[in-house]
This record gives C-alpha cells, sequence and structure tokens, in this order.
C-alpha cells in the first residue's frame, strides 16, 4: 500500500532522507521509529504530498505521490505533529469545513460530518467552540477530521505527544479499531511501549537511511502470524544436562546456552512445536520450573540499535 | 461557494477587529472631510467660494485620505492571512484535503480584500456629501473607485506573497509595510530628486511648452508609475486621457499583482517546511 524506494530529501544541502525504501502492505499498522532528526516527519510530508522529493520514489496505493498528488491526497489522511485546529469554530463548523474541503456533499456530507462526531465522542459538544476543548480532545477532533473523507492510508506523525495516559489509551484503541476496518496506517512515534502493543512491524529509521538491527533486519516483526525461530529460557530443577541432552535431540531445537539449570534454546517452528519440546522435557523426567518465550522487547532492541550507532 | 471564502469571512466576522476597524475608518475619515471643509471655506469670508470648489476639494482630500487609510490597513488583513495558518499549524490540513493551492489563495485573496473593499464601501455615504456640492461627476467617483481597487487588489496579493513567504505574522506584515513605504514615500523621494537634479541641470534652457508631465524625461518618471498616490491622481484625468499614465500604471499595478499571485502560488505548492 506505501511503497518507497531509495527517496532522498535535502533541505539547504542538510540530506534528510537519504536512500530510504520502505515497504507497507495493505492493512498493516506499521510503526516507524528512530532518534531526532532521522527523517520520520520528512517522510511522512513527502508521502503526505507536502514535500517534493529530490530522488527516488513514493506511492501510495500505487500512486506516485509526486506525480499525482491530487490522488494520493483522496487516499490518504494525514495527521500532523501538533495539529492546529480552528479555535474560534464550534466543533460542527470546523468538520463541516472539512467536509467541505474533501468535496464531500449532501447526504454524504451530513453522514461524513455526523459519524466523526460519533466517533471523536463529541456529538453532545458539537455546538461548543473548538476552544473550550482539552487537548486530548483537540487530538480526537483532528483524528476524526482526517478520517472525514474515509481513506484507505493514515500517516500519523507523532499522535500521541503530548496526550495524558487516559487520551494515549483511548488512541491506541481507536488505532487499532481502524486497523480492524483494514485501514493501512503508518505512525511513527517515540512511545515505544505504544507502538509495541499496537504494530505489526516497525521500520528503523537513523539518519535519513535504514537502520538495522543485529541481525540486520531493518523492519522488526512484532505480531507475525508465523515467526519461524523463537527463544526460550527454560529454568530446570536439579542436574541440567539431561535437559539439554533431550532440547538437542529434540526436532528443530537446540540449546543457545546453559549454566546452572537455567539454558536458553531456539525452537524452529510454531507454538506446536514448543508444546512438544516441554511434554519431551516433562516425560523425560525433567523438573521444569519455567519455560518461558522470550521476546526482544522494542526497547531494547531500539536501545540496540541507536545506542549502539551513537556511541 | 469555495468552502476557504466562507470560512474566511466567518472568521473574520467574528473578530473584534471585524466591527472595530471599520468604526474607526469612519470616525478618522469624517474627522478629514470635516477638516477640509472648514480649511475650504474658512478664508476669512466666505462670499465668492463656489459650490463646485468646495466639492472638488472634499472629493479630492476625501480620495487620497481614504487610499492612504486603506494602504495602511490591507497588510493587516492580508499579510497574516497565511502565517496564521502556519502558527495555528493548520496549514498542513489545508494542503492536504482536496482544496487547490488555487483555491486557498483565493479564498484568503477575495476576504482579504472584500473587507478592505467593505470599508470603501462604508464611505460612500462620506463620499456622498462631496457629490451634494457639485464639481464632481459619476465618471471621477468610479475612475478613483476603480484605481482604488486595482491598487488595493494588488498590495493585497503582496501581502498574501509575503504571508507565504513569512512563517510568522509580525515578519509578513512589516515586509509588506516595507513595501507600501516603498512604493509610495521611497519612489516619490526618488522622484522628486532626481527631478531637482535634472531641473538643476536644465535651468535657462527655455520652459517646457504643452504637458509639463511628458516633459520629464522617462527615466525621472518611471518611479511614479508604481506610486499610488500617482495612479490614483491619473484617474481624475478625463476618459480620453488616461492613456497612457493611467494605463501604464494599471498594467504596473495589475502586473505586479500577477507576479505575487504566482510567488505565492509556488510558495504554497512547494513549501512543506512550515
Amino acid at each position: 500500500m506505501i511503497d518507497v524506494e531509495q527517496l532522498r530529501k535535502s533541505f539547504n544541502g542538510k540530506c534528510a532522507l537519504d536512500g530510504f525504501t520502505l515497504h507497507v502492505g495493505a492493512g498493516d499498522l506499521f510503526g516507524l521509529v528512530g532518534p531526532n532528526g532521522a527523517g520520520k516527519t520528512t517522510l511522512m510530508k513527502v508521502l503526505s504530498t507536502l514535500l517534493p522529493v529530490d530522488s527516488g520514489t513514493a506511492q501510495v496505493g500505487g500512486v506516485n505521490v509526486s506525480a499525482k498528488a491530487r490522488e494520493v491526497k483522496r487516499l490518504i489522511g494525514y495527521l500532523p505533529d501538533q495539529p492546529g485546529v480552528y479555535q474560534d469554530m464550534s466543533v460542527r463548523e470546523f468538520l463541516e469545513f472539512f467536509a467541505d474541503a474533501f468535496q464531500l456533499t449532501g447526504a454524504r456530507h451530513r453522514a461524513a460530518v455526523d459519524r466523526a462526531l460519533e466517533r471523536s465522542g463529541l456529538a453532545e459538544r458539537s455546538e461548543d467552540s473548538v476552544e473550550q476543548l482539552s487537548f486530548g480532545m483537540k487530538q480526537r477532533l483532528v483524528l476524526a477530521k482526517t478520517l472525514l473523507h474515509d481513506p484507505k492510508v493514515l500517516l500519523l506523525d507523532e499522535p500521541a505527544t503530548g496526550l495524558d495516559p487516559l487520551a494515549r489509551i483511548e488512541l491506541r484503541e481507536q488505532l487499532k479499531q481502524l486497523h480492524a476496518e483494514g485501514i493501512t496506517i503508518l505512525i511513527s512515534s517515540h512511545i515505544l511501549s505504544d507502538l509495541e502493543d499496537i504494530c505489526t512491524q516497525i521500520a528503523l529509521i537513523g539518519a535519513g537511511r535504514n537502520a538495522t538491527d543485529a541481525e540486520g533486519h531493518s523492519v522488526l516483526q512484532l505480531r507475525a502470524a508465523q515467526t519461524p525461530v523463537r527463544i526460550y529460557e527454560i529454568e530446570v530443577i536439579g542436574d541440567s544436562a539431561a535437559a539439554v541432552a533431550i532440547v538437542n535431540s529434540a526436532a528443530g531445537a537446540r540449546v543457545l546456552d546453559s549454566s546452572m539449570g537455567r539454558m536458553v534454546a531456539e525452537v524452529t517452528g510454531a507454538d506446536e512445536q514448543a508444546a512438544s519440546l516441554l511434554r519431551a522435557l516433562v516425560v523425560g523426567g525433567v523438573n521444569v520450573l519455567r519455560f518461558d518465550h522470550r521476546a526482544l522487547d522494542l526497547e531494547e532492541r531500539y536501545k540496540t540499535v541507536f545506542r549502539e550507532k551513537n556511541a | 461557494m469555495n468552502p476557504m471564502i466562507r470560512k474566511e469571512l466567518r472568521q473574520r466576522m467574528r473578530e473584534r477587529r471585524g466591527w472595530l476597524l471599520p468604526s474607526l475608518y469612519l470616525v478618522v475619515l469624517g474627522a478629514v472631510v470635516t477638516f477640509a471643509y472648514f480649511l475650504t471655506t474658512d478664508r476669512g469670508t466666505t462670499t465668492g467660494i463656489q459650490g463646485s470648489a468646495v466639492g472638488v476639494a472634499l472629493f479630492l482630500t476625501l480620495s487620497y485620505a481614504q487610499l492612504a487609510l486603506l494602504l495602511l490597513l490591507a497588510p493587516i488583513f492580508s499579510a497574516g492571512s497565511i502565517t496564521i495558518e502556519k502558527e495555528q499549524r493548520t496549514l498542513a490540513g489545508l494542503l492536504t484535503s482536496l482544496l487547490t493551492s488555487g483555491q486557498i489563495w483565493w479564498g484568503k485573496f477575495v476576504s482579504s480584500l472584500l473587507f478592505v473593499l467593505l470599508l470603501l464601501v462604508t464611505s460612500l455615504p462620506v463620499l456622498s456629501m462631496a457629490f451634494a456640492f457639485g464639481g464632481v461627476g459619476p465618471w471621477e467617483i468610479f475612475s478613483a473607485t476603480l484605481t482604488t481597487v486595482i491598487i488595493l487588489a494588488c498590495m493585497s496579493a503582496i501581502g498574501l506573497y509575503c504571508s507565504s513567504a513569512f512563517q510568522r505574522s509580525v515578519h509578513a506584515t512589516a515586509v509588506s509595510y516595507a513595501t507600501v513605504v516603498a512604493i509610495t514615500v521611497v519612489t516619490a523621494i526618488i522622484f522628486f530628486v532626481r527631478l531637482a537634479i535634472y531641473e538643476s541641470a536644465n535651468r535657462g534652457q527655455g520652459g517646457a511648452t504643452g504637458n509639463i508631465w511628458y516633459s520629464i524625461p522617462l527615466n525621472i518618471r518611471a518611479p511614479m508609475y508604481v506610486n499610488p498616490f500617482f495612479f490614483l491622481t491619473a484617474s481624475f484625468a478625463p476618459l480620453k486621457q488616461l492613456y497612457p499614465a493611467w494605463f501604464t500604471c494599471a498594467c504596473l499595478f495589475i502586473g505586479i499583482g500577477a507576479l505575487a499571485v504566482a510567488l505565492t502560488l509556488r510558495n504554497l505548492r512547494r513549501r512543506g517546511d512550515f
């Protein structure tokens, strides 16, 4: 749905994007992480047709953003970092103006505005001035405005910045809902726990380029249906030699590290493979105290990628 | 209707200056006309003063005062028009909607100009006082109003260009005012200084015959063709004498305005760095 190939963009000789490449599939909820100045906002602006590119290609839904900006605008909903609102309008006037701006007319116009009011939870405050809304409410209003024309792709640049914990939770739930509705979402954020909670994949960006982790991955799979290799931490009571032997003899499993009744094992295959390994250990007479899937969390992976590069 | 125009007009009329500025404008204009009236009629004795002379004096005073006031007010409406969208971070929302850059510009331009034209219209009752005295015909009113509208449209276009080029309203407004000063004061200073030099160099070579203005070399006259007050003065000529001075001014003002429009649209299309 989003295809970015070797994108380059400079500002006064300073390179903001330096050959960045990204492919986001239809229906994905894709995260974009990187330090400040990595090029996230520039990428979002390019995809939302606000900035022309120096070289490379960027396509949304198969449409080139440079050549056919108007068609791309019909496909996307863009929420910039620190989005603004017209303080002197009422909530309904604000939504009606943008419904007009997206050329919605007649029944579709009314339905879109009513749906946006409902979606933002501001139906009862539709005649209130936007100025009277809290920051979180304004953010919900702007997101609802972004969805007025039923975009296929959402581009969200730091949408959770400045939100209180409750508003962040609401935003996460709303994004999960939109994802469930089949909308493709590209979201940049510094709040890694939020991304980890909602995203299916995360792209790493640093200095305008694709950053890679220790295994050379520039895209981290967070919620893949079938992860081929998983790491398990196993703790046993007593002598672990027998347990090591059982693991190493099991199909698709091998011990990576073991000491003092603890071992780290790699299991290739689906969850059933791990279940059969656990069964083999128990049937083999090993007293298993703990058998945990160890996922390297996003924060650790982020630190590994970007701290090492900065060091 | 362009949604930008509806939005802009709604927002403008909700501002306090929506009623404050027209009120102040009329007070100042009324004071100027009153002052001009007493100045014209107070010559020790009122005998011998033609009503038409008073009418012409009031009309000229009103026309120039009106232009001066509107030149001061036009940047307020136009120069902050796009920068306010940048400052309140709403420009990205506009540019990623299906509104074209042209529609955004047109909405801003129409709302800025309409407000200035509103001031022009509200001054009509004051202008009718000059009518009452005679000496001023519909043609003079029409040509002066048309000229004022062309000048204000050009200044609004320049203000919008400044608004698209700068990030902050204060900078855009300052540069807009600098432009107003440049075309009104600086051009006049350049003209009069060069004219004085020219006249001192050509003293004793005989006086000019026919139209004095056209006896001045074009390179000395040139700066005045972009001076709004000269443009307005040229509009007072009879219809058959509007060419070449008034037409030259009109072409230059429309040309400058068109250039400002093109540059503004380019800025709106190409700049996402707000």
